[in-house]
This record gives structure tokens, C-alpha cells and sequence, in this order.
């Protein structure tokens, strides 16, 4: 074909240019390329991170507002149970009757990190326009001190505490909540039949570290639950310990002194589409001013740490450095593609007098222009992926602080006494970071080259468009 | 063929009007070949873009078969260029990435015509000029003459109506410029060209019928041996 022809012809004539433009290309498109991949993997570790506190599928998170820590020396809540040492041991003191602590064992499951929320909210929350549905969960956290019976004594033990954390699980909307990110190692999932079961799924972390696996069983302030499954979440997260039904977490936990029948401390959302959540945010605050109304993009902003300082860097510095590289490229490409068409002036005004018409000639600039922004985004594809190795070979773990909806339950022990609460903790974890080129990134790469070729080739086609055969042939001569 | 009535172009230059050509009157039948000759800058090539569309008058009429050629459109007076007319230059104006017969090929491609046909006049073509055997030969590879003989082939690979050559011999040595002559000589005899020659060596204006002389955008016409020739052919 003629045109194949000329255009392969020309461009062998103009070598070194059209590497040097193809060059200037693929750096710019290699840049971006690799930019987006740092950026994709930022964001995939952002995600993994947020998936695990909240699981797939969620769009907005509800919690009870964080109860405030007890200020020192103050009572202790109505039928709260207090741990007090002195000279003549330990004892447990609730409603004012004191005991001998020693040889028993304290075990609370209280709401870890937030007040609770009536569950008939978590129906008037799915109600509303936008929301697609809605799940009701229980962070809780179970913790135990058991005390020595020669504690106090001379050369007698510490008391240990213990503390883990558990699931409430709605089984019914089991594509909600932390658990929906996990992927079972061994055994099964929760299922709808399992509402009213003792059974408990075990985050694989948990599992390991305790010696437990499916058909062992796992104490919860002294009920047995059956392990029937255990799970692994993304890494990055700081995952709950147990998964039970929601109705055997309210059965059996407290919040101060109050049951949680009926109640929940943690609603997760899915809106009806992405542009949604924001309204959805809204209407649910209208519904429930106290709570805390969370989406995953103002959870991300709460992220610290170096994974946020890198997603900052790879979309603010990142992204204005390859525009500028891109665009630096293509001025180049352009200029260059105007000074060989003025080269190429008495060859395009030939080619007038031959009859070609003008769009004809453009075609073929166009086309060589074209063709060097191909070369250029295939080269700079491949520099992509090579940039998106060298990150991930070098780049060192990225630390994510995030607020934890499962916060650990701190106990205190004072002169007045031992008393636990939940404040709203903070955790770090190390994530890899990736940098993975996605389809999406190689079509803008290549988009990015025909439009740097089409950006080049216009200004030399305008050039052109406006020879007048007659002067393209007198200048020459 | 042409018929050229009051034609004048203007040029602007430097805030002034400079005319290339003016009130100049023409008439050229097919078949005919005229010679122009006059000094640099005197309207001989501006004539020529005009005669070959490449340029249109300021005021005037310049018909075509008829066809004003002032009055087509920008396409229009394309296709005309692509069809009728073929155009010869000094300087040969080959594209320098395609090789002899790529070059003649180039003249084929407005026109539509199949790989296969083209080809075929191609080859043609180059044989007619004596280049069969350079037909993959770049530019770069041939001498002037051969240069400019691959020029002719592609100017008559259309089968043109018109040949426009604009000092054909001025980059060619004595001997070459002979050669080239002679070929467009009986080229113009052979398929009855109308021949349309800018020169300026005299030896070479002689041999055509008309020889007109360019002098400050006016024409006029030195030798005529048209109706010597129409007599000569009645005697013969």
C-alpha cells in the first residue's frame, strides 16, 4: 500500500528525529504510566487497609460515638465491677459488696469502641432513598484478668489479663461488615442458618497464634463456641479475633452494665450507586446526629503514616511531573513535526501539483506522526512496566495509621482501684506497596500517544492546509 | 485547449502591487507546443502556475476546455491538475524516500486507480523514458538526466492532456539537456501533447511552434511557425 510506503520510507529518512521524538514520548508516557501504577498500588494498599477494617461492599459506616475514658478518681458506673489491691490482697467490689478477688477471674464482652445504637436504626437506615442495603454489627471486645490465689502474697503471681476481640455478624447480610473481606482457609463462613449457633469463625492470625482450627472450641466470658471456619483478611488491617452471630454477640454482651439485646454499635451501608454517598452520608446524620457517619474516602483521609505521605506524593508531585513531562514531549514532537514540514515544503507543494489534495498530504503527516507516538507509547508502556518493578523491588513498606473500629479495651489499674474502657484507638500497620501496571493505565498509555501524535502532526497539517501550491513551489526555487 | 483573455496577476510586495503578468491574451490549441522565454522575474514561471492551476488570476479569464479555471473550486482545479495536467520542473521535485517508479506511482494515487493498474503504467511509463531497469532506484542512486526522466514518467504516467516544464534542462549539462529534449520532443509528437516549455536557452525555444517572450508580466509572441508547419503537412 502507497501510503504504508511513504510513511514507513519517510520515517526511516528522518531515523534519528523520529526516535528522538518516540524517545521524548514513551519517558513522558512512560511516567505517567508508572505514576499510575504507584498510585494503583497506593490506593489498592489504601483499600486493603479500609476493606479490612469495613469490609468489601461498604460504602458508609455508622457507629455509636466513642464513650469518653473515666477521669481519674471518679466512681465507678452503677453495678460496675472494680478491682481494688490492698494490704490484705485483692478484691472485686460491685454495687458497694466487697469479695476476695483472688482465684477468680474477671470477663467482660463489652462494646469495644462505641456507644450502641438501637438495631430497629439499622432498619430506618435501609429504608432510606438512597441506600441500596444495610447491615448491623457489634465490635465488641472480650477481656478477662485472672486472678492468682496466692496474688497479693508473698512471692505470689501477677494476675494475667487477656483480650481479643469479636464480631457481631449480621447472617443475613453477611456481604457487609469485616468478615466479607476474608477469604476462608479452611472450613466455612457463617451462614443464615447459624443466627442462633455457638459457632465462631477465627481470623487465620488469631487461629495460629492459639492453636485453634475448625471443630476446636473458643471461650467467650465462658460459652463455648464451635469453630467452624477460619478466615484471612488483607493484609494491612487489623482484623477482629472471633466472628459469632449477632444475636449471640447481643446475648451476651454489655455495655457498662446494660445488655446489647437489641442493640448494635456499628451499621454498614451500601449506597444505591458511588455518586450516592454523599447523600447518603447526609440523610443518615439527619437520621442519627450522635453517631459517627464514616464513607470509605473520608476514612482514607484519616489514614497516616508513610502510605498516605506516598499517595500524596504519587498524586500531587507524581501526576504534575508527568503532565509536565508530557507536555514538554509533546511541544518537542510538535515543533519537530512543523520543522521537517517546512523541509518538506517543495515535496508537499510537488505533491500538490501532482494533484494529491491537501487532506491526502495530511493524512500522511498524520500518519507519521501517528506512528512515532505508537512507537513512543509502546516504548514508554514498556518503561512503565520497568518503573513499576524498580518501585516494587525498592520501595520499602509503607506504615498506614488508621482509627480502629475495633479498638483494643485498655484496663487501668490505680491506687482506686482497676476499671477497663474502650477510647477510640489508633493502630499502625506495614503494607507492601506494589506498583502494578493495570489495563486501564497501558489504554491511557496508548491513548496518550496517539493524541501526542495527532497533537504534533495537527500543527504541522494546519501548515499544510494552508500551503498555496504555487508559493510552496516559488520559495523553493 | 486554452484561451487566455486580459489576464493579469497582481502581487503585493512590500506594501506595494506588483503585476507578474498583465493584460495578457493567448490562445493555444491542442497538440501545440509553445516555448516562453524572458529574463528572471519577468512572469514566466507565474504564467506557468497559472496555465497549471496552481495559481489563479487577479482578474481575467483563463479557459481550460472551455472550463474558467478562475470560476472551480479548490477541488475541482485539484482533480483538473490531477487529471490533465503534468507538470516537469528544474529542480525534478522527486521525493527523495521513493524509489523511480514509486515517484511516477505518486501521480496515480489521486486518481483512484487499482495497485495493479497502476503498476502497469508505471512500468510503461518508465520504459518509454528508457528507465525500466532503474525502476527501484532511488533518487539519490540516478543522475540528473535519469532524475528527470523518472520527472517526465510521472508527468506523463496520467496520460496528461498538458505539459508544463518549467527549465526541464537548467540542471543538466549539454549533452543531458539534448537528451531530455528530444525525449519530450517526441513524447510531444507521439501522443499529441500540448507542450508548454519555460526556457531559457534559445536552441531549445527554436524547435517549438510558438516561442513568446515574457517582459514585465506582457507576453509576446517572437516566432509562430504554426501555419508554416499546417502548410508544410498540406505539402507532405
Amino acid at each position: 500500500m502507497f501510503f504504508i510506503t511513504y510513511l514507513w520510507r519517510e520515517l526511516r529518512r528522518r531515523m534519528r528525529q523520529a526516535i528522538f521524538i518516540a524517545l521524548g514520548l514513551a519517558v513522558g508516557i512512560g511516567l505517567v504510566v508508572t505514576v499510575t501504577a504507584a498510585s494503583a498500588g497506593v490506593k489498592k494498599a489504601q483499600s486493603d487497609v479500609l476493606s479490612s477494617l469495613y469490609g468489601v461492599g461498604t460504602d458508609v459506616t455508622v457507629t455509636g460515638s466513642p464513650p469518653k475514658p473515666p477521669s481519674t478518681g471518679s466512681a465507678p458506673p452503677k453495678g460496675a465491677q472494680t478491682f481494688q489491691m490492698g494490704p490484705g490482697g485483692a478484691t472485686v467490689c460491685q454495687n458497694g459488696k466487697c469479695s476476695n478477688a483472688a482465684g477468680q477471674k474477671i470477663d467482660h464482652l463489652d462494646s469495644a469502641g462505641y456507644t450502641s445504637i438501637s438495631q430497629s436504626k439499622v432498619a430506618a437506615v435501609a429504608k432510606l432513598k438512597d441506600v441500596k442495603a444495610a447491615a448491623g454489627g457489634l465490635a465488641l471486645s472480650d477481656t478477662s484478668i485472672s486472678i492468682p490465689k496466692n496474688f497479693g502474697q508473698a512471692g505470689g503471681s501477677l494476675p494475667t489479663p487477656n483480650s481479643f476481640n469479636v464480631d457481631g455478624v449480621d447472617t443475613s447480610h453477611l456481604s457487609l461488615g469485616p468478615l466479607s473481606a476474608g477469604s476462608v482457609t479452611s472450613g466455612r463462613s457463617l451462614k443464615g442458618s447459624d443466627a442462633n449457633s455457638d459457632v465462631a469463625v477465627l481470623d487465620s492470625g488469631y487461629a495460629t497464634s492459639n492453636k485453634l482450627k475448625v471443630g476446636s472450641t473458643v471461650s467467650i466470658i465462658g460459652h463455648k463456641f464451635k469453630v467452624i471456619g477460619i478466615v484471612a483478611q488483607p493484609q494491612g488491617g487489623s482484623p477482629p479475633a472471633v466472628y459469632i452471630p449477632l444475636a449471640r454477640a447481643q446475648a451476651l454482651g454489655t455495655e457498662g452494665t446494660s445488655s446489647l439485646r437489641g442493640k448494635v454499635n456499628t451499621i454498614y451501608v451500601t449506597a444505591a450507586s458511588a455518586a450516592d454517598i454523599p447523600t447518603v452520608q447526609k440523610e443518615i446524620k439527619k437520621l442519627l446526629p450522635a453517631a459517627t457517619v464514616t464513607t470509605a474516602s473520608s476514612l482514607a483521609s484519616e489514614v497516616t503514616g508513610s502510605l498516605s505521605s506516598t499517595a500524596k506524593l504519587a498524586n500531587d508531585l507524581g501526576r504534575w511531573l508527568s503532565i509536565l513531562v508530557l507536555i514538554t514531549a509533546f511541544a518537542v514532537a510538535s515543533l519537530l513535526t512543523m520543522a521537517a514540514v517546512a523541509r518538506r515544503v517543495r515535496e508537499f507543494g510537488t505533491l500538490k501539483a501532482l494533484g494529491w489534495r491537501s487532506r491526502r498530504i495530511i493524512a500522511q503527516v498524520m500518519g507519521e506522526s501517528i506512528a512515532m507516538g505508537i512507537i513512543g507509547g509502546a516504548a514508554g508502556v514498556g518503561l512503565g512496566f520497568a518503573g513499576a518493578a524498580v518501585i516494587t523491588a525498592i520501595a520499602p513498606k509503607l506504615s498506614a495509621t488508621v482509627a480502629s473500629a475495633t479498638g483494643q479495651r485498655i484496663v487501668s489499674m490505680g491506687p482506686g482501684g482497676g476499671r477497663s474502657f474502650s477510647p477510640t484507638a489508633t493502630h499502625t500497620v506495614a503494607v507492601p506497596m506494589t506498583a502494578s501496571v493495570t489495563a486501564s493505565a497501558i489504554a491511557a498509555a496508548v491513548l496518550l500517544a496517539v493524541v501526542g501524535g495527532l497533537l504534533a502532526g495537527s500543527f504541522g497539517s494546519w501548515r499544510i492546509a494552508r500551503l498555496r501550491p504555487a508559493d510552496a513551489l516559488a520559495r523553493v526555487a | 485547449m486554452y484561451k487566455l483573455t486580459d489576464v493579469t496577476r497582481l502581487y503585493a510586495k512590500g506594501g506595494r502591487t506588483v503585476p507578474a503578468v498583465r493584460d495578457l491574451n493567448l490562445v493555444i490549441s491542442d497538440g501545440e507546443w509553445l516555448a516562453v522565454q524572458g529574463r528572471t522575474g519577468h512572469g514566466k514561471s507565474t504564467l506557468l502556475n497559472l496555465l497549471g492551476g496552481l495559481d489563479r488570476p487577479t482578474s481575467g479569464i483563463i479557459e481550460f476546455d472551455g472550463k474558467d479555471l478562475a470560476q472551480l473550486r479548490e477541488a475541482q482545479m485539484t482533480r483538473l491538475r490531477a487529471e490533465s495536467i503534468g507538470f516537469i520542473f528544474q529542480t525534478f521535485n522527486l521525493v527523495p524516500t521513493l524509489s523511480a517508479a514509486e515517484n511516477a506511482e505518486a501521480a496515480l494515487i489521486p486518481l483512484g486507480i487499482g495497485a495493479a493498474t497502476r503498476r502497469r503504467r508505471v512500468d510503461a511509463a518508465l520504459d518509454s523514458v528508457g528507465l525500466g531497469d532503474r525502476a527501484r532506484h532511488l533518487p539519490g542512486e540516478l543522475s540528473g538526466g535519469q532524475q528527470q526522466r523518472v520527472a517526465i514518467a510521472r508527468a506523463l504516467v496520467k496520460e496528461p492532456k498538458v505539459l508544463l516544464a518549467d527549465e526541464p534542462t537548467g540542471n543538466l549539462d549539454e549533452d543531458t539537456r539534448d537528451e531530455i529534449i528530444n525525449m519530450l520532443e517526441m513524447l510531444w509528437r507521439e501522443r499529441n501533447l500540448t507542450l508548454i516549455l519555460v526556457t531559457h536557452d534559445s536552441t531549445i525555444a527554436r524547435r517549438a511552434q510558438l516561442v513568446g517572450v515574457m517582459s514585465k508580466g506582457r507576453l509576446s509572441i517572437r516566432q509562430d511557425t504554426r501555419q508554416r508547419a499546417a502548410t508544410d503537412s498540406m505539402t507532405d
